[in-house]
Parts: C-alpha cells; sequence; structure tokens
C-alpha cells in the first residue's frame, strides 16, 4: 500500500538527501602542523543570512570528486558571515582540501547535530576539558560563554596538545583569560625550553579546586582522553548528568540514514555528537562497540 | 454469480486463477510497472512480469543454514514459493542510485539533481515477513525529521499484493517475530492461494478499484475456513522459532560476553547477510571523477556494518574485529533496533540463515547466548 | 612569624595535609623545611643521591629525562600541592630517576625522606596516612604516564613512524 508521507515539498531541507551548497574559501589560517582553520563564505547570500549553528554542531565539508566529511564548527556563533572550520589533514578528503587556495570552492551541508547546553550551563561553573583537535567543537561555546560572561559561574578551560607547536589558538589565549576564563594549558611531552605544564589533560583536574556540584563538564579529543577526564569528573562527584562528551564516528550523512555513525541505540549524527553522559553510560565502556 | 460491483474494503472475495491475469492487466493500465516473483537463469528473483504465467508455478525453494536449492516439484500454485535473495528493498532502495552530478564549467561546479522518478510499482507476491520490512525501512527512511527523496518517490507510488505464506521454508521464523505466516501489514490486495481458486482481502480503495469490474465472488466460509486452517498450519509448520521473550535486553546486557568471539571465528565478515536482508538500510556515498576531472558523478550504494571500511575515522577503525562487527549486526538487529524504531530489525525471513557462508543462524546463535549466559 | 609556625601554617593549606592530627602535623613539620626556588634552579639530577620528598607550595618544577641522543625530554611538570621526588620515601630507591628544574620562582616544603621513613615506622598510624597519599601520587602519575604512553594526540597515519 502506498504510504503517507508527509506532503511537504521535495526541496525541503529534510528531504535534501546530500546535496551541497557552496561556500568559498576566504581566508585559511594555519593553526599547528597539519592543521589548517578555513573560513567559509556561503557563495548565495540568501543561504548566508539564514545561517545559524549552536556550539557543537558540525557541517559536512564535500570536495567534488573526493567526497565528505564532518568537520566541527569552530567560530563565534553570533558572527556568521564566515564559518570556520580547523581542518586536520588526515585521509582522502581532508588531504586534498590542504590543497585548497583561498578563492577555492568547497560544498557544504549542516549544520547537524546535538549542541553542547549552552542554556542549562547557566548559573553553573563551567569546566570545558579538551585535547588536541577537541578544542575547535568547543571554541563556539567559549566564544559564547564570553558574549554572555555574566551568566555563568567560574570558567575553566583545560586543554591538552601533543607538544607545543601542537597547540591550537595559542594566540588567543591571553583573550579568554582576561574575558575570566582560567586558561590551563597541558602538553604530553616537550623540551627543557618550554615553559607551560606538561602531563596529561586528566592531570589538570588535580590542579584547580572545583564545586563539583556546581559545575557542568564539557569535553571533547581522543575517545580515550574523554574517558579519563569522565573518571575524574565523576571521581569529584561531578553528576553524571552534567557531564557531557563529544563523540565522533565515520560519518556519511548527518541525517541518520546512512547508519556509519552507530553507537548502540545512537546515530552520533543527529543525537550526538554532544551526549549528556548518563545517557551514553551503558555503552560508553564496551570494547570496539 | 459474477459481479460488476466493488467489493467492500475489508471483505475477502474469490477470483478463478486466471481472472488474476486481468487484474495485471489493469494494473498495467493504469500504468504501473509490475514486479513479482519469476524463475530466470535457475534462480528465483524478483522481476517485471506480465502474466500469471510468469509466475514460478511447480516450484519451490529448499532453504537450509548456508544453503538454497531451486526445486521443480510440478506442484500447482503460483505464489507457494518462499522467496531467495532478492527482496523488494531493490526496486524502493535501490543497491546503487545516483544524486547528483557536477559539472565544471567556467571553473564552477554545477549541480544536476536527478529528480527522484521510480516507476509506479506494482509489487505482485508480498510476504507477510516482506510487507513487515517494508514497514521497518518506513521507519527508517520517512521520519519526521528527515525524508528519503529516494526511497519516498517509490514507496509513494507502490501497490501491494501480499501474500499469505501456506508452505514456509524450514528457515523461516517469521511466527516468532509476529510477521507471519498471515499477512499482519497493510497490503492494498492480500492473497490466498487454495487449489482451485486465489481468495483475495481488499485492504485500500487503491485495491477495491482494482477488483472492481472484474468477475469476483464473495467467499463462502467454507474456502476460508480453508485458508485459516492452511495459515494455522503454516505456523505451526516454521521451520525454524525464536524466543524473543528476552530481547533486546539478553544482549545489550551481555554486550562484552565471550559469546561474540566465538561466533567471530566463524563469521567471514562477509556482509552477504546484511545484503539479503530486507531491513538492513546502511548506505556510503561515493564521487566518480572523469578522466579530466570536469565532472564528477555522486551515488549512494549499499553499504554494511560488516565492511571494514565501514567504520574508519581518524584515529583508526572503531570496529577492527569481526567479531565486533558480528555483535554490531545481532545486537542492532535484536537490539538496539527496537530502541530507534519501535520495532525490531528482523522480521525471520530466514535469508541471513540461508546466504550466509558460514552457516550462521542468527536463531541458533540467540539461543545460544542464552545458554550460556544462563 | 616564628618559623615552625610558618611551616604549620603553609602545611595546613595542603589539602590533605588536613586529614592529619595535630600530633602527626607536628611530627611531619620537624622534618620539614621551607624553601624557595628560583627560575632556572635546578633541585636534583638524575642519578643524584635522594634524599627529600619536596611539595610544590607555589611555581612550577619540571621533570626531565636525558634521553641520548634526543636530549632533555620534559615529561612532567608539577604544580601547586604536588609532590616530587616521592620515590625517595620508599626504602629501595636511592636515585633521583630524572631532574627536577624550577620553571619559574616558587617555594617547596622539603621532608627529609630517611626521617619520614623512620616517622612511619614508629607510628603507623602516620605510616598508613603518608604512604596511602603516596599511592595516590603514584597511581595519578602511572596513569598519567600511560595515557601519554598512548601517544593519544598522534597523527594515525604517523603514529609508527615518530
Ligand atoms: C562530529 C564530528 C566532528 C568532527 N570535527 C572535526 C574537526 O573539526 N576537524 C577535523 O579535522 N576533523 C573533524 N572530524 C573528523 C573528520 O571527520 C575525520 O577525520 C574524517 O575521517 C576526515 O575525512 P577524510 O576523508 O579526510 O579521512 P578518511 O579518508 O575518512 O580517513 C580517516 C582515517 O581512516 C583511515 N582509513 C579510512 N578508510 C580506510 C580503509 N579502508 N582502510 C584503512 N584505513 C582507512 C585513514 O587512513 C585515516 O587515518 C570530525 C568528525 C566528526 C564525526
Ligand atoms: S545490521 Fe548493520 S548493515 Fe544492517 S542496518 Fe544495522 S548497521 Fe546497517
Ligand atoms: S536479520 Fe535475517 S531473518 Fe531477520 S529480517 Fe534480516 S535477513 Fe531476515
Ligand atoms: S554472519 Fe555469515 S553472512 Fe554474515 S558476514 Fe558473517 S559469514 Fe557473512
Ligand atoms: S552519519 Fe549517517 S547515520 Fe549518522
Amino acid at each position: 500500500m502506498a504510504t503517507h508521507v508527509h506532503s511537504h515539498s521535495p526541496a525541503s531541507p529534510t528531504e535534501r538527501l546530500l546535496e551541497p551548497v557552496w561556500a568559498e574559501v576566504t581566508a585559511i589560517t594555519p593553526e599547528a602542523e597539519g592543521i589548517s582553520t578555513y573560513w567559509l563564505k556561503f557563495s548565495d547570500p540568501a543561504v548566508a543570512a539564514a545561517y545559524t549553528f549552536q556550539p557543537g554542531q558540525f557541517n559536512m565539508i564535500y570536495l567534488p570528486g573526493y567526497g565528505e566529511a564532518a568537520i566541527s564548527i569552530c567560530s563565534d556563533p553570533e558572527s556568521t558571515s564566515v564559518i570556520g572550520h580547523s581542518i586536520r589533514f588526515v585521509g582522502n578528503v581532508t588531504r586534498a582540501i590542504s590543497r585548497l587556495k583561498v578563492g577555492d570552492v568547497v560544498g557544504v551541508r549542516g549544520p547537524f547535530g546535538s549542541a553542547w547546553p549552552m542554556k542549562e550551563m547557566e548559573g553553573h561553573d563551567v569546566i570545558i576539558a579538551c585535547g588536541g583537535i577537541g578544542l575547535p567543537p568547543l571554541r563556539p561555546a567559549i566564544y559564547h560563554i564570553m558574549n554572555h560572561r555574566e551568566k555563568f559561574g567560574k570558567v575553566f578551560l583545560l586543554y591538552g596538545a601533543r607538544t607545543p607547536k601542537d597547540m591550537l589558538y595559542p594566540t588567543e589565549f591571553e583573550e579568554w583569560e582576561r574575558a575570566g576564563i582560567q586558561v590551563q594549558v597541558t602538553v604530553d611531552r616537550a623540551d627543557e625550553d618550554w615553559q607551560g605544564q606538561v602531563g596529561v589533560v586528566p592531570m589538570l583536574f588535580y590542579r584547580f579546586r572545583m564545586d563539583a556540584p556546581n559545575s557542568v563538564v564539557l569535553t571533547c579529543g581522543p575517545e580515550i582522553m574523554i574517558r579519563f577526564v569522565v573518571y575524574e569528573g565523576l571521581a569529584r562527584r561531578v553528576p553524571a548528568d552534567q557531564i557531557y562528551v563529544s563523540l565522533e564516528r565515520n560519518m556519511k550523512c548527518g541525517q541518520g540514514s546512512c547508519g556509519h555513525c552507530q553507537l548502540g541505540p545512537y546515530f552520533i549524527c543527529k543525537d550526538g555528537p554532544v551526549f549528556r553522559f548518563d545517557t551514553l553510560q551503558p555503552y560508553f565502556n564496551v570494547e570496539e562497540f | 454469480m459474477q459481479s460488476d460491483r466493488s467489493p467492500e474494503i475489508g471483505s475477502t472475495v474469490a477470483i478463478q486463477k486466471n481472472v488474476f491475469n486481468s487484474l495485471l492487466s489493469k494494473l498495467k493500465e493504469q500504468g504501473y510497472e509490475i514486479v513479482g516473483p519469476h524463475v530466470e537463469n535457475e534462480t528465483l528473483v524478483y522481476a517485471p512480469i506480465a502474466k500469471l504465467e510468469d509466475l514460478p508455478r511447480g516450484f519451490v525453494t529448499e532453504q537450509e543454514a548456508g544453503s538454497f536449492r531451486l526445486v521443480y516439484t510440478g506442484h500447482t500454485r503460483y505464489f507457494d514459493i518462499i522467496p531467495g535473495a532478492q527482496s523488494w528493498k531493490q526496486y524502493l532502495f535501490p543497491s546503487r542510485a545516483e544524486l547528483f552530478t557536477l559539472r565544471k564549467a567556467d571553473g564552477t561546479w554545477n549541480m544536476e539533481t536527478p529528480r527522484p522518478t521510480a516507476p509506479a510499482y506494482a509489487f505482485i507476491g508480498v510476504r507477510g515477513c516482506e510487507l513487515a520490512a517494508i514497514q521497518i525501512q518506513d521507519n527508517a527512511f520517512l521520519r519526521g525529521d528527515f525524508t528519503d527523496p529516494i526511497y519516498r518517490a517509490a514507496r509513494e507510488k507502490a501497490f501491494i499484493l501480499a501474500v499469505n505464506c501456506l508452505h514456509p521454508a524450514s528457515t523461516c521464523f517469521c511466527a516468532s517475530m509476529g510477521t507471519g505466516p498471515r499477512v499482519e501489514g497493510d497490503a492494498d490486495l492480500t492473497l490466498t492461494e487454495l487449489e482451485d481458486v486465489f481468495l483475495l482481502n481488499v485492504g485500500s480503495e487503491l485495491g477495491r478499484n482494482i477488483l472492481s469490474g472484474l468477475p469476483f465472488e464473495s467467499a463462502s466460509a467454507f474456502v476460508l475456513n480453508a485458508a485459516n486452517r492452511g495459515l494455522e498450519r503454516a505456523a505451526q509448520q516454521m521451520g525454524r522459532s525464536m524466543d524473543t521473550s528476552d530481547l533486546p535486553d539478553l544482549i545489550l546486557n551481555n554486550l562484552d560476553h565471550v559469546h561474540w568471539r566465538e561466533i567471530g571465528e566463524r563469521c567471514l565478515s562477509c556482509a552477504n547477510c546484511t545484503q539479503v536482508c530486507p531491513t538492513c538500510f546502511c548506505w556510503d556515498a561515493t564521487d566518480t571523477l572523469s578522466l579530466d576531472g570536469n565532472q564528477t558523478r555522486r551515488e549512494r550504494v549499499w553499504d554494511s556494518c560488516f565492511n571494514p571500511g565501514y567504520s574508519y575515522q581518524a584515529g583508526g577503525n572503531t570496529r577492527p574485529t569481526i567479531h565486533s562487527r558480528y555483535r554490531q549486526w545481532m545486537s542492532h538487529k535484536l537490539g538496539t533496533w527496537k530502541v530507534q524504531y519501535g520495532t525490531f530489525g528482523c522480521t525471520g525471513c530466514g535469508r541471513c540463515i540461508t546466504w550466509c557462508p558460514a552457516a550462521i543462524d542468527i536463531t541458533v546463535e540467540i539461543a545460544n547466548l542464552r545458554k550460556e549466559i544462563r | 612569624m616564628d618559623p615552625l609556625d610558618e611551616l604549620r601554617l603553609e602545611l595546613q593549606k595542603i589539602p590533605w595535609f588536613r586529614e592529619l592530627q595535630i600530633k602527626h602535623l607536628d611530627m611531619l613539620a620537624g622534618i620539614t623545611q621551607l624553601r624557595s626556588v628560583k627560575a632556572g634552579e635546578v633541585l636534583f639530577r638524575e642519578g643524584d643521591r635522594a634524599g627529600a620528598i619536596y611539595i610544590v607550595l607555589s611555581g612550577r618544577i619540571a621533570l626531565d629525562m636525558a634521553v641520548p641522543p634526543r636530549g632533555k625530554i620534559r615529561f612532567h611538570t608539577a604544580e601547586m600541592w604536588e609532590v616530587i621526588g616521592w620515590s625517595s620515601a620508599t626504602p629501595v630507591v636511592y636515585q633521583r630517576t630524572a631532574s627536577a628544574t624550577a620553571v619559574v620562582d616558587g617555594r617547596l616544603a622539603m621532608i627529609d625522606s630517611a626521617k619520614l621513613r623512620e616517622l612511619c615506622d614508629q607510628d603507623h598510624d602516620l605510616g598508613y596516612l603518608v604512604m596511602r597519599r603516596l599511592a595516590n601520587i603514584v597511581a595519578s602519575r602511572l596513569m598519567s604516564s600511560r595515557l601519554q604512553l598512548l601517544d593519544m594526540f598522534a597523527d594515525p597515519e604517523t603514529k609508527n613512524a615518530k
């Protein structure tokens, strides 16, 4: 029997399967070895005007002939005339992106996915714990906090990188500090010229006092790092429903359709990437799930 | 006795078998592309059919874990064959479909998006389990927050003539899954084949329309009874069964059980079970760039959680081992699917059992898992 | 201020010292000295005979290992309230396994290792508290080392090359 489906027009956004819109690369900022930020401006002014996103969401970036990659939006959610994506060159699509020049055009679909709980965090202390390429998806949250600083309690950024030269956005840390965010930075290894902290991100939890019941923890980075950040949070009695993690999986559609990003009952592209930890708990430690 | 009336929706009528050809002609006149089971190159496929004689009369399929045989027994029934590897999925969710083509002109890419233009299919001979599978895929492709245009284009227009199963195969366990042998879902017409007549239950206005003007009789209590008895027998003769009472918890609470590793040693990760499964919906998108680099065609193709490339991401493969992929498959089918869509992702059609080169049997593996946990 | 009072005051700021009874605090104060370090000052070097355990009160102490031919690798920095040189509290380790250098000016509480071992032997209640604390430190340091060993931020492509 013919089935009754919603009778919206075929062009409505919920029905555009994998058709990107075009955006021009307006600037490329090298951030660290193998990572640059691509600033994109939508070619169609109507698309540009209508585009909004929330901190934590991502776009699918498409390069004709190569394919798509899920990339978090790393720029200020209140300033969307150009949209930033910090991209690490690791594979097929991202390496091809590394060869782009200013003025080149890429396809964009999005924004997709869940966001950091900016509203629920109001009135709480915020601990942002991230590592490596886990900082870009949190940067919009940092900007949001800076834009509305009075709504949040104490804010800590705990950020770890592999070595000092892998650190993302180091020139912004001072400004963040000035805006009342306590920035703690660490690296996994360094040489003796490095004056900053050495040690892994979860260790940073030993180095400040927190008001655990009143704190919200946001974390993103390698899954193993996330796991230990969550342990440190839970060990200090941060409630599981005040810890939020952002996860990564292979993604092809961003619409909960292709199946690739499944983790248990969740489609990370649509139910995530940001999850409240208690909802994830049953599946989080299952090996290779 | 013959009638020009239209039957009531919900009623069951009887037609002589040869009248079925008029029904097919009528579907054709109304623009339907008729597809049904058909024997071709010594196997059973779903293919365009035009007349009753195109159906696999006289054939049965003998199915066991890891084996499939098409056998001619010479019986006189047209719809008495349990399906092979193919399912209606290939029409609603084609294994390969163009998403768009880009052509570069003056340095810019121009996109040509084919408007999904599936024909109006008339599916003839959809089993209870297969109808359930279509409805399961509806849940995945026609959601409130996302509608798949390719699926929708074909699905909206499809006419479904379902068939009650009187002689299930030994790999069938639809009775356990509540999807058969009696057709439970909504079809335009539902057919039961007796020795001399076809009984047709009218499920929709469309079904009624197709029957109107054809010579039918209302079904007598005697034939209705015969059909019911046949269906009860079929449910009892089902070759396999699966206890679903403790699902999905049995799986979701035992994701770390050693049993998965044990299956992983037998599974070849060939993906056959997902390709033949009428409910599996996973897909990949690929670009094919022309040699001059000025044109690329983006397509969607079936994918499977058994393919090693399925779960690669920066940092490695999320499911590097075969047992983790098998666990994904089974825990999706009989576990997380229920959380996602409210039903199991398995209808009990048995295809994955028949077409597994390692003869891995989902009903046996569930029973084994349960045994080992107790 | 009386140096002993000053010392007590400093020690009481350290979170885990708050669990101590007055008696134990006094015992520890008796074997502890406050010490300032200047940026760049070397506290001890790899191979030195281990004589003291340090608690960082302020500043940052870097732990480096010389790895020929890669030069000095900085693998840990100790921040406020962290303990360094902990292995000298155990009866078997007598040599420093890393060098400790002050990265910025700071202050330390320096506990005499041999005397600490003695106190712990005499008063098992204190011994238990100290050893429990050291076990905690070892556990967190081990966790940290493991994560470093995993090289979790490494580029998946070049991980083996490095
Ligand atoms: C929600 C989300 C947000 C993200 N945000 C960002 C971001 O902000 N910045 C960023 O840089 N990345 C981000 N990522 C990660 C990014 O999407 C992946 O790195 C993506 O895989 C890159 O695509 P690619 O085509 O370049 O790499 P791929 O070609 O997919 O390769 C990825 C890795 O898998 C390996 N691989 C792939 N296929 C195979 C195979 N068949 N056999 C063996 N190895 C294989 C590759 O060698 C490589 O190591 C995000 C991912 C998600 C899910
Ligand atoms: S079983 Fe595997 S292939 Fe089938 S729908 Fe689930 S994840 Fe996709
Ligand atoms: S899992 Fe197997 S038995 Fe169940 S619907 Fe799929 S192919 Fe049929
Ligand atoms: S279960 Fe059988 S059909 Fe499925 S992937 Fe393994 S070997 Fe192939
Ligand atoms: S990326 Fe396709 S389902 Fe999530």
